[in-house]
């Protein structure tokens, strides 16, 4: 007749319990060995999503590498010397030895095809064929570079202390390690030159190799702080270590299943260690509670004789703890899983992988707290509990005497809280609209750090490291060779230049423009697109007669029916490309060039689609997942007003945070938005607490005295008492709580990584914030809106 | 003490024993490098010499790793001045269409560089070009003009790698690696010299990191007017599955070619007779 327990199962049987468990646990370790990592945030795309699929065809169209490594070599007194012209030249000959690069597409002084004209001829040659060595020599050779606009911004910077090596990689190479390989390269030379090694793959690899490495770093050492912070707390390392064990079982869980599933570790899934530790926190509740029971049933004990057997009593107060924390825990829990398992539905896979598996680690934190936390509260030695329970009577007056006045100022000064709060939202709000949605991977490397500054210098010298493209599209073969189409490009290239962030545009004009001028004695009359098809097209017949295949293949297609402007940003922020979209849009709308359009591509456009993609994706996820924690809250309460009061904090919190967001100018990228579903979870687990114990203590109240009445309007005193005591009581454990993840947390803003750092104070002040608005705001509301709330029940 | 004196003397002994093998493998190194140096030039002449002089017309595809393709379509004509030296060739270009009537001249020299010279009827000019480079692309195809034209066989240090069969073919494999490091873009190639009439049959080109990016190979021989002719060819490179091939049509030898064709008034107007 009795419906199992898990709860008095394990209070029973604990060493079974434990034991079980632990053979589980072991079942899901073995998976993790089998552990594959990817890296790549652009393999949150799948690899038939639609850009990645265009991007590969316009790769194919025009020959292009996916990824390039800059070397930026500066040298501030100019490097128009002969030595630094020779470190130049000897460089780009080792870089073209390096493995994983392509070889002959490497672009510098000494590999670019430039086409000269002598006194009776033409030469396409190399651009430094042979080092100048006479002051004579190198003075030509700049002022022939200068005369070249192919070059400069590319190449050599307007003020000549600048220049580049372009080093495109093969698929599949690591853009770390090669961009290790270039720095000992470039150390090897001596002298004042400096060097700066920048690009997409760098900030993309680098990252993904950093990662896991703070990861195993920041992870443990939050995990250390923790526990630590725990003993303080609780003073019994049984029962802390309990804690601990939670978190690292239902780690363990997850990731055994994911990785034995033969999901990869990605970025996003990468967190779900640290994430999973902090839900696990939610069990100090038990702990807390566990400790006023205990107290309070000893001394029973002692006093009456009535449970001369310790052992009852100890069993007593797991089952009655349970029995008062276990609703608010399972809820939490479920609000929890739920922010997270809603990712569920989204289409973006990593997205979905990472919301389902910290779903199920919350489910089986949860688990835990029901069966391995209730068992280890019976193992632990009695005598230690006592000695740290009653050291907690010391303590617990003036923490409760803290939280008690917190609470009060709630109770005593509702109007004034409420309308104190609504303003502190409405400047949030503000700050919310400015919110910008971006992922820029740079930024994710603190400021002063080597891929900062090496794309923060180049993007000062040179055109710009991030690359999009603008394809012309037609459908006719020739199409690119008609002058119109020439001059078309041309005039949208100068218009594309006028944007702040675009630092230098290249396209098959400008060959054609740069022959003309040459063929014609550098007359800089014919520094212009021919009038005729045919001179055009013997233009480029004859340039590519002596040229690299690539030069003309990286901007025309095989039938000429398409044409490639590359375009040099000066940022990856999202705007850059978006304004490069517009621009384009505007331009052939007005003036549009009959059978042909235009249409982005390239990395700058990737990371565009991405960031819409993905951050949107989780956006939207996140809106939803509000909603339906408010559906659980309404079920948890069996009651709408409950749940409005009750998702108050968690408005505030979030909408405080996300403002705070946006006046400091941080943009929503992807840890901001990982971090999102998490806060809404935590947020509101607070809440669920409080307002829990608050009603259920005020129910024990009213049936205690026989006076007082729910239906009859509410007791004030008696609501006061219950607010006052949820405040020093439950509240303290919610205190603890907050007080564990910010200290756990702030470990992390040191690490080097902004995620990190964003990661640490995020969470930190989500939970003191919470924290206080669950213990100062519910009692003002509580008190504010007593008509509205206890007028039915 | 005794001992000491008795090893010591063994060891002079094996000293020289060792200096003598050393002698020996450097002599037989050597004599193996002229044989090479050779038979390169040997299959220089049978693959790039031939006859007097010759006219040839020359298709030319270049396809790219996913199959589109480019056509050249061109009449080359040759004029030998020396034996494995001095040469003069004329190009006039029938495809791409909108290139139709360029012309191309090179004045090719043993022991400085070329001189070119093109003509573009669209601006009826003639202007020189200046060849620093041989390694660059030919017309946008794979081959460069060293390919087409030939690298000077001193430039390279040979020596036979091996001796095998290459389908039904006896072949030297000759391994050249160039004297100076910057002059190519290979660190070394492999060619495989058909023992029976010298023109090369494969060529492995090998870049800096020792890494095979190129491959070139003899897919049709024909015999012309008793000269041994690579009729189809096709050059192919590695890295980016591109690929060029080259068919010879028409190709006769010895049509008397005046010295007065290569010169620019012919560049501008060619006889009819010598490009079709």
């Amino acid at each position: 007749m009795k419906k199992f327990s898990l709860t008095s199962f394990s209070v029973d049987h604990p060493w079974l319990i434990v034991a079980i468990i632990a053979i589980i646990t072991l079942g899901f370790a073995i998976q993790i060995p089998k552990i594959t990592i990817d890296t790549d945030p652009k393999n949150m795309l799948p690899a038939t999503s639609d850009v990645r699929v265009y991007n590969d065809s316009v790769e194919k169209d025009f020959a292009l590498h996916k990824d390039t490594i800059v070397l930026g070599i500066i040298n501030k007194n100019g490097i128009f010397n002969q030595t630094t012209l020779e470190k130049i030249a000897r460089i780009t000959d080792e870089a073209q030895k390096l493995k994983g690069v392509v070889t002959r597409d490497i672009t510098s002084f000494t590999t670019v095809d430039d086409v000269i004209s002598t006194s009776d001829s033409i030469t396409v040659k190399p651009l430094m064929s042979e080092v100048p060595k006479s002051q004579q020599e190198i003075d030509g050779f700049k002022k022939s570079i200068y005369e070249n606009p192919i070059i400069v911004d590319r190449l050599v910077s307007r003020d000549g202390t600048a220049t580049a090596i372009y080093i495109p990689l093969e698929p599949g190479a690591n853009g770390k390690e090669v961009a290790d390989r270039v720095r000992d390269i470039a150390s090897k030379e001596k002298g004042n030159e400096e060097y700066y090694v920048a690009g997409d793959p760098v900030a993309r690899d680098t990252f993904g190799a950093e990662m896991f490495k703070q990861m195993g770093f920041f992870s443990p050492i939050s995990g250390m702080v923790m526990f630590i912070t725990l003993y303080l707390l609780f003073g019994n390392l049984g029962l802390i270590s309990s804690v601990m064990a939670v978190a690292m079982i239902s780690i363990i869980w997850s990731m055994g299943l994911l990785i034995g599933l033969g999901y990869p570790v990605h970025i996003m899934s990468s967190m779900i260690p640290v994430f999973l530790m902090a839900i696990a926190t939610d069990s100090i509740h038990i702990f807390n509670e566990f400790y006023f029971r205990f107290r309070e049933l000893r001394s029973h004990a002692e006093r009456g004789n009535e449970r001369a057997e310790s052992g009852n009593a100890r069993r007593q107060a797991v089952l009655d703890t349970m029995k008062v924390v276990g609703q608010p825990v399972k809820y939490t829990a479920l609000a929890t899983a739920a922010g997270f398992g809603v990712l569920a539905i989204m289409h973006i896979i990593p997205v979905k992988v990472f919301g389902i598996f910290i779903a199920f680690g919350t489910i089986v934190i949860r688990l835990m707290s029901f069966s391995l936390i209730p068992a280890v509260m019976m193992l632990v030695s009695e005598k230690k509990i006592l000695t740290a329970a009653s050291g907690e009577d010391e303590a617990e007056n003036r923490t409760a005497n803290i939280l008690k006045n917190l609470g009060a100022v709630g109770t005593h000064k509702s109007a004034l809280v409420v309308v104190a709060g609504i303003l502190v939202l409405a400047i949030a709000v503000v700050g919310i609209s400015t919110i910008n949605v971006n992922n820029n991977m740079v930024n994710w490397f603190k400021k002063g750090s080597d891929v900062r500054e090496s794309d923060r210098i180049m993007n000062e010298k040179l055109g710009g490291t991030a690359l999009g493209y603008v394809v012309a599209v037609s459908g006719e073969d020739d199409f690119i060779k008609k002058p119109e189409t020439m001059k078309y490009i041309e005039t949208l290239q100068r218009d594309l230049e006028k944007l702040p962030n675009v630092g230098k545009t290249f396209s098959v004009v400008d060959y054609v423009k740069r022959i003309s001028k040459v063929f014609n004695n550098n007359d800089p009359a014919f520094d212009k697109v021919p009038d005729t098809k045919e001179a055009i097209a013997q233009y480029l017949f004859m340039f590519s007669m002596s040229a690299k295949q690539s030069d003309l293949d990286n901007v025309v297609d095989y039938p000429f029916r398409k044409a490639n402007i590359w375009v040099q940003l000066k940022t990856w922020d999202a705007k850059a490309i978006q304004d490069v979209i517009d621009k384009v849009k505007t331009y052939t709308s007005s003036n549009p060039l009959p059978g042909a359009e235009f249409k982005p591509a390239g990395t700058a456009y990737f990371n565009l689609v991405w960031n819409n993609e993905v951050l949107y994706d989780m956006l939207k996820g996140f809106i939803l997942a509000l909603i339906i924690v408010f559906v659980i809250l309404v079920f948890n309460f069996r009651s709408f007003k409950w749940a409005v009061v009750a998702y108050m904090p968690l408005l505030f919190t979030i909408t405080v945070i996300y403002g705070a967001v946006g006046f400091i100018g941080k943009d929503f990228d992807m840890p901001i938005s990982v971090l999102s579903c998490l806060s809404l979870g935590m947020a509101v687990d607070f809440a669920i607490h409080f307002i829990s114990r608050f009603r259920r203590r005020l129910e024990d109240s009213v049936v205690a005295d026989s006076s007082a009445s729910l239906n009859t309007p509410i007791n004030g005193q008696l609501l006061t008492d219950s607010l006052l005591w949820t405040a020093a009581r439950p509240g303290k454990g919610i205190m603890r709580n907050a007080i564990l993840f910010a200290t756990a947390f702030s470990a992390m803003v040191f690490a080097p990584l902004t995620p990190y750092v964003t990661v640490g104070l995020f969470i930190a002040s989500m939970m003191f914030l919470s924290a206080l608005m669950s213990i100062i705001y519910l009692p003002a509301l509580i008190i504010l809106f007593k008509g509205w709330l206890f007028k039915k029940q | 003490m005794n001992k000491v004196s008795i090893n010591s003397f063994k060891f002079q002994v094996l000293c020289f024993v060792l200096l003598l093998a050393t002698c020996n493998l450097q002599l037989a190194t050597s004599a193996f490098a002229a044989d090479a140096a050779d038979i390169m030039k040997k299959s220089q002449l049978t693959f790039l010499y031939p006859g007097k002089d010759m006219k040839v017309r020359v298709y030319m595809k270049l396809i790219s790793k996913d199959g589109k393709e480019r056509v050249r379509e061109m009449t080359m004509l040759r004029k030998n001045y020396q034996e494995g030296g001095d040469q003069r060739y004329f190009i006039y270009f029938y495809q791409p269409a909108d290139v139709r009537d360029m012309t191309f001249m090179v004045y090719k020299y043993a022991a400085k560089d070329d001189d070119r010279w093109i003509f573009m009827p669209a601006l009826n000019m003639v202007r020189r070009i200046a060849a620093n480079d041989k390694r660059s692309s030919f017309v946008g195809s794979d081959f460069t003009y060293e390919d087409v034209s030939g690298r000077d066989i001193e430039d390279d240090n040979h020596s036979i790698a091996k001796e095998e069969k290459l389908g039904d073919k006896d072949a030297y494999v000759i391994k050249s690696a160039p004297k100076d490091e910057k002059g190519a873009d290979f660190s070394y190639k492999l060619s495989w010299i058909d023992k029976g009439n010298f023109l090369p049959l494969k060529e492995e080109y090998y870049d800096k990191r020792g890494e095979l990016y190129k491959t070139f190979t003899a897919d049709e021989v024909k015999n012309v007017q008793g000269f041994p002719v690579i009729t189809k060819r096709t050059m192919k490179d590695k890295k980016t599955e591109h690929k060029t091939e080259v068919t010879y049509q028409k190709t006769e030898f010895n049509i008397g070619l005046d010295d007065d064709v290569f010169t620019e008034r012919y560049l501008k107007k060619p006889l009819k007779k010598w490009i079709e």
